[in-house]
């Protein structure tokens, strides 16, 4: 477990060895090194295969812009693909494989792809999996599934814990850079309430990578003692290991903490949090990105960026060889040179490309061996550092549609006009290449902000450092380089692909990333994004700004999906609400379902019952015989007081209420303005100006808020309150003709005889010695009923009590189904019926559109097309041989007309088995049905395989006239 | 009197809830009835008069509550207070309207809601993973409804460490997870 | 996106609904208006690229209806006021 190229120095704590595993094998490395750092350390250099032609690769960068070294972490259900090991921090245990190779990763089936690179090129899979088209689906797509992607899902539940949270502050700082770092020490200071964020775990930025001084000590030490600074000012909040991935409206930020990615477990503890950060301010301290100079074979393993380099040499004290080259177009890379030298590693070469100095070619089949100059000399080396200059990482000013605007001087898009509102960009991601200006441009930007903001305590001045120059002169690729050369290492986009889209005539911006693919992915062309657009400028004759620049969209770097989904996982994806039954359901064989975010109860199985139609069945049956009762408390309930109540209410229904009395229930019919039925359900008057109103389960909350509408924005003026009561109260329907007998058990001193406490009666009243109560005679069963409410707390107790009052009378519960049966048999619409193009007319209560008033939606009622005479009607259907079962949504047809939509007559909405009548029945609408009881007509479901013939009848399939509700 | 006797005991939603996590504690606060209250169209100068003469409750402001011994007073929308008080019968809209007579339109929600008495140090640190409200700078005696996990919720600071967290009885379970989740996901210990 | 409630302070969009253009507040008395300006009233509306007078409904909130003025092209609002106030103000009254 040696680490061969650990070398001396860097932010490692070499106290503590950590065993982690790569490709089975097991490798040492210590706190502080990322898995890349630690694989360099043990002398790995092959870490993958690349996407399309499965070549050699290794690791690149030294941070989140990582394109080659993706790898999959852990292991079981927890295992993540495309995992960057560069930004993946080191942990004891830690289990790491190589992915996108069949075989092993030495060697791989696939690399034979390579061979036939030349039909590979951009547009290969638009060209040529064309026809025949039967092929697509069954031979090409499968091929192209199986070959695609780099690593692979587990295929199991996620076994992490997510979590989302939210952060307010005045000033976000993204990125803890040296610009990031001053800005939140002047911020902090100057008293404002600050946020620091950065994705790596050690604050620093690059002052972690380089040998700057900052304030007379090494750039790292600085750093540190920085954070250590801040972390002691309560209005600062550090938060390392913190992606802001996204920008979004009015100062909101998007940001991602990897809470445990770097333990080896979680302890149950959320791995990772979502954070809504609303910020008064942003101020974007994001750095520069290193890019690549394109050249034959650069994309070999030992290839690396130099900033990379100097970061592996630096930070984590680790060799990433043992003779480096360097090549560079800018003066950044011959620190690379210095760096290495100082610490002991020969430097075979610098070939400086502002001299006309290249590199034109690779060998090495696993690993970089020598390279080819310009000059033609071949070098032996078994790393090369190559610098192309550096990109401003702007992507977070792109986020409103802001364009990044081109700078010659440091051949590099700096943030342009359209920024988010209350961002500013410092250092280098400003443009601002130089260290001592970084520094300055963070320090006074934040001071500034937080001046802006009333914060005006002192910020201290910036801290010193040099200016070392970064003279860079553009140089893309090599032109004279024989071998094909890389631009987006992650998509195998080449030189020769960006060339080809040019002259196959995809020459906008946008039109080349989609047809090579350059940019795409994890990481969204960090590294290659510029040297891309640059060699289309060249293929095209024009300027980098004449060619434009892709723009940049959240996230930033990837986010997993779980992360986005938080909490709302499973059962907890969405609130469930329980009646106040719940529990004596449950003690009492309920089967419940979901209505909305409700379970209620379906029926109450029965020990020998076979199926649910048994428990229905027999449910419908008792009620209609004696007794039965359900839990109706989901139904939106509103309580509606004022002085201008009933005209309220007036205007809201489409039938009258402005004379309902005092005591009395009201069945209310809502449209929509634009006609259709919207909801109904009972309004009661319980005093001279208080009202409780019901609505369906399903619309409690959209009623509500329409009423609130009419209130606030169409009749200011009115005296009328409205809050929500549906919680408050249990209510029960007790219905059957022994529920008069029943409750009569239950009320204190009150006279339920048909006189004194009559069909649509209501009152306020106590039960069972004193528990107030509130009682209504209203039926959707059609029988003799009541409903009971109670203040939920006493729901549970009175389910019991009503129970036990009624088991003289044989009382039975029912669910939603046995009500669905017994609203059928009585004709009453539900949502199937209401279904939001059905009009009061068509079912059967055009009579209740009152025409002497104003109401929601009365005046479009009348359109002529919704007023036809022989529009649909709601009818009942049987069918002719009873021993079939209708099928819900069969269409009518005219016996012998064809199975067309021109000839079809309506169609089958709710279907029941009716115990009472002893055979299926049905409620449906028919094209004139008013006018055609007894017509006989085929319902036909082709979808279902349904054919049958079907009587049409009375919606009322009992008791047509009403006379047991009313009895 | 009801001819058939049965016992009708009140069964408060999440009654008896006492949780501990770590240094903190979630309790069920079913001792507290409420009552809303609501401002008749140009009755704000008699219902505040009332207030103040039969409760001794200043009127809050939007995103403040008062206190009066034992009882607090929440401003739930522009024109709709909520009142809060110990008081164990479930005649709690009988002894507020006795007090402010007709200058408000009342209705009892002691049953709609659940409230949660969430307290501890890391109480601030959970509501960070519940509440989009700024809840550091939420002054002690604030109150503001948003939403928690997907649920209507009404937030009420009643010390440095310590808030009201209520939200619809018939979600309460699912609130009470909510909840527990974020302290059990903070909390150090 | 945050709207900055008059009585509330600021508050993030997602406590609140969106039902559409303020203009639904104008709505005709169905008893004296025609079918054809009923039918405007509820299905014509501007789509602006710029300055749109909007509708919130603060329904995770203090339920109060607002009238959000926002430039749909940058999503700035410049405007917030309660929808009772400017109902009134544009003469809707009983």
């Amino acid at each position: 477990m040696t680490q061969p190229f650990r070398i001396d120095g860097g932010q490692i704590d070499r106290s503590e060895t950590l065993k982690f595993q790569w490709n089975d094998r097991w490798l040492s490395g210590h706190p502080g090194d990322t898995l890349a750092s630690a694989l360099l350390a043990n002398g790995v250099r092959l870490v993958g295969r690349s996407f399309k032609y499965h070549r050699p690769r290794g690791i690149f960068s030294a941070g989140s812009e990582e394109p080659n070294a993706l790898v999959q972490l852990r292991k079981g259900a927890a295992q993540e693909p495309n995992t960057r090991a560069t930004v993946a921090e080191l942990y004891d245990g830690l289990y790491a494989t190589s992915q996108n190779h069949r075989g092993s990763l030495e060697w791989d089936l696939l690399a034979a792809n390579d061979l036939l690179s030349p039909f590979l090129s951009a547009g290969f899979y638009y060209k040529t999996f064309m026809w025949p088209k039967a092929f697509w689906e069954r031979l090409y797509e499968p091929m192209i599934r199986a070959a695609a992607g780099l690593g692979r899902l587990s295929k199991r539940a996620d076994p992490d814990s997510y979590d989302h949270g939210y952060l307010h502050c005045d000033l976000l700082i993204i990125g803890a850079g040296p610009a990031g770092l001053a800005a939140a020490l002047a911020a902090g200071r100057a008293g404002a309430r600050v946020i620091l964020a950065d994705e790596d775990f050690r604050m620093g930025g690059r002052l972690n990578a380089e040998t700057h001084e900052v304030a007379g000590k090494p750039g790292a030490d600085w750093a540190r003692d920085a954070v250590a600074e801040l972390a002691t000012i309560d209005n600062v909040r550090l938060m390392p290991r913190t992606t802001v991935y996204g920008a979004y409206d009015h100062g909101i930020y998007g940001a991602l903490e990897r809470k445990t990615d770097h333990l080896a477990s979680s302890d149950s503890k959320p791995r990772q949090v979502l954070w809504r950060v609303y910020s008064k301010r942003a101020l974007l301290t994001a750095g520069a990105t290193e890019r690549s100079i394109a050249f034959g074979n650069n994309d070999r393993p030992g290839v690396m960026l130099a900033g990379a380099v100097r970061a592996y040499a630096n930070r984590f004290g680790v060799a990433p060889g043992k003779r480096v080259a360097v090549f560079t177009n800018n003066d950044d890379g011959l620190r690379t040179a210095s760096d290495l030298r100082s610490k002991g590693i020969e430097v075979t070469a610098i070939l400086d490309a502002r001299k006309g100095e290249t590199v034109t070619n690779t060998k090495g089949r696993k690993a970089v061996r020598s390279i080819t100059t310009g000059a033609g000399a071949t070098i032996p080396v078994d790393c090369l550092a190559v610098s192309g200059g550096w990109s401003p990482n702007v992507h977070l000013t792109c986020h409103h549609r802001g364009r990044p605007v081109w700078r010659d001087d440091i051949a590099a898009f700096v943030p342009g006009d359209g920024l988010p509102p209350g961002m500013r960009v410092a250092g280098a991601a400003n443009g601002t290449m130089t260290l001592a200006h970084a520094l300055r441009d963070g320090h006074d930007t934040a001071t500034q902000i937080a001046a802006d903001l009333g914060h005006h305590a002192s910020t201290g001045i910036p801290p010193s450092a040099s200016d070392d120059p970064t003279a860079i002169s553009a140089f893309w690729h090599v032109t004279a380089s024989p071998a094909r050369a890389w631009v987006d290492l992650q998509n195998d986009v080449t030189t020769k692909d960006i060339k080809q889209s040019h002259q196959e005539g995809f020459r906008a911006v946008e039109h080349l990333k989609r047809y090579t693919t350059l940019g795409m992915a994890t990481d969204q062309g960090k590294t290659a994004n510029v040297l891309g657009l640059a060699i289309m400028a060249e293929a095209a004759g024009k300027s980098i700004p004449e060619t434009g620049t892709t723009i940049f969209r959240p996230p930033y770097t990837p986010v997993p999906i779980g992360a986005f989904a938080g909490r709302a996982r499973g059962k907890d994806f969405r609130p469930t609400r329980l009646t106040p039954s719940h529990t004596w359901a449950v003690e009492n064989g309920a089967d419940f379902v979901e209505a909305g975010m409700w379970l209620r109860a379906q029926w109450f199985r029965k020990p020998g019952e076979k199926g649910w139609r048994d428990s229905v069945d027999r449910e419908v049956i008792q009620t209609r015989k004696s007794v039965g009762i359900c839990d109706v408390t989901t139904l939106g309930k509103v309580d509606i007081q004022g002085r201008d109540a009933a005209e309220f209410l007036n205007r809201v229904y489409s039938n009258a209420f402005l004379k309902l009395p005092v005591g009395k229930v009201r069945y209310g019919l809502m449209l929509r303005e634009d006609g259709m039925v919207y909801d109904d359900g009972t309004t009661a008057r319980l005093g001279e100006t208080h009202y409780v109103m019901t609505t369906t389960t399903a619309n409690a909350v959209l009623v509500f808020r329409n009423l609130e509408f009419a209130r606030q924005c169409l009749w200011p003026d009115l005296d009328v309150h409205l809050i929500s009561t549906t919680d408050a109260w249990a209510q029960f329907a007790v219905a059957g003709p022994k529920s008069r007998a029943l409750l009569q058990k239950v009320v204190d001193d009150l006279d339920l005889s048909n006189e004194a406490f009559p069909f649509m009666a209501c009152t306020e009243c106590t039960v069972f010695g004193g528990t107030p109560a509130r009682l209504f005679r209203i039926s959707f069963s059609g029988e003799l009923a009541y409903e009971v409410a109670v203040p939920a707390r006493y729901g549970d107790a009175m389910i019991r009590g009503l129970m036990a009052a009624g088991e003289e009378f044989g009382v039975v519960p029912y669910g939603t189904e046995a009500l669905g049966v017994m609203r059928i048999e009585k004709g009453h619409v539900a949502g199937n019926e209401l279904n939001g193009q059905t009009t009061a007319l068509s079912i059967g209560l055009g009579g209740m559109v009152s025409k002497k008033k104003d109401a929601i939606g009365s005046k479009l009622s009348e359109r002529p097309a919704l007023a036809r005479e022989d529009g649909l009607r709601l009818v009942g259907l049987r069918p002719v041989d009873k021993t079939r079962d209708l099928i819900a949504g069969a269409h009518f047809l005219v016996p012998g007309d064809p199975a067309d939509m021109a000839h079809d007559q309506g169609w089958l909405t709710s279907v029941a088995y009716s115990p009472e009548l002893g055979h299926s029945i049905g409620l449906g609408f028919l094209k004139n049905g008013h006018t055609r009881m007894g017509e006989v007509l085929r319902a036909y479901s082709p979808v279902r395989g349904g054919d049958m013939e079907v009587e049409v009848c009375s919606s009322h399939h009992i008791d047509p006239e009403g006379v047991r509700q009313r009895g | 009197m009801a001819e058939f006797s049965f016992p009708l005991d009140a069964r408060p939603t999440l009654d008896g809830t006492d949780i501990a996590i770590g240094g903190n504690r979630i309790v069920a606060r079913t001792d507290l009835a409420l009552v809303s209250v609501a401002t008749p169209l140009g009755g704000d100068a008699a219902l505040t008069r009332a207030l103040q003469d039969g409760l001794g409750l200043a009127l809050p402001a939007p995103t403040l509550s008062t206190i009066a011994g034992e009882m607090r007073a929440i401003r739930t929308a522009p024109d709709q207070l909520l009142l809060a008080f110990p008081h164990p019968t479930p005649d709690a809209r009988g002894v507020i309207d006795a007090k402010l007579g007709n200058t408000g339109y009342t209705t009892d929600q002691t049953d709609a809601w659940v409230i949660l008495e969430a307290s501890g140090p890391d109480t601030l640190a959970a509501l960070e993973r519940l509440c989009p409200l700024d809840v550091h700078t939420f002054e002690v005696g604030g109150s503001g409804r948003s939403m928690m996990e997907h649920m209507g919720a009404l937030i009420i600071r009643t010390g440095p460490h310590a808030f009201w967290l209520m939200s619809a009885s018939s979600s309460a379970g699912s609130f009470l997870h909510a909840v527990e989740t974020s302290f059990r996901n903070v909390v150090t210990v | 996106m945050i709207i900055n409630h008059p009585l509330l302070g600021p508050r993030d969009a997602a406590e609140f609904t969106y039902p559409g253009d303020a203009s639904l507040i104008h709505r005709p008395d169905g008893q004296t208006a025609s079918e054809e300006e009923m039918h405007d009233y509820l299905h014509l509306r501007d789509n602006p690229a710029g300055t749109h007078r909007e509708l919130w409904y603060h329904e995770q909130g203090d339920r109060s209806w607002l009238v959000v003025t926002r430039d749909t092209l940058t999503h700035e609002i410049t405007d917030v006021a309660l929808a009772r106030d400017v109902a009134r103000a544009e003469g809707r009254s009983r």
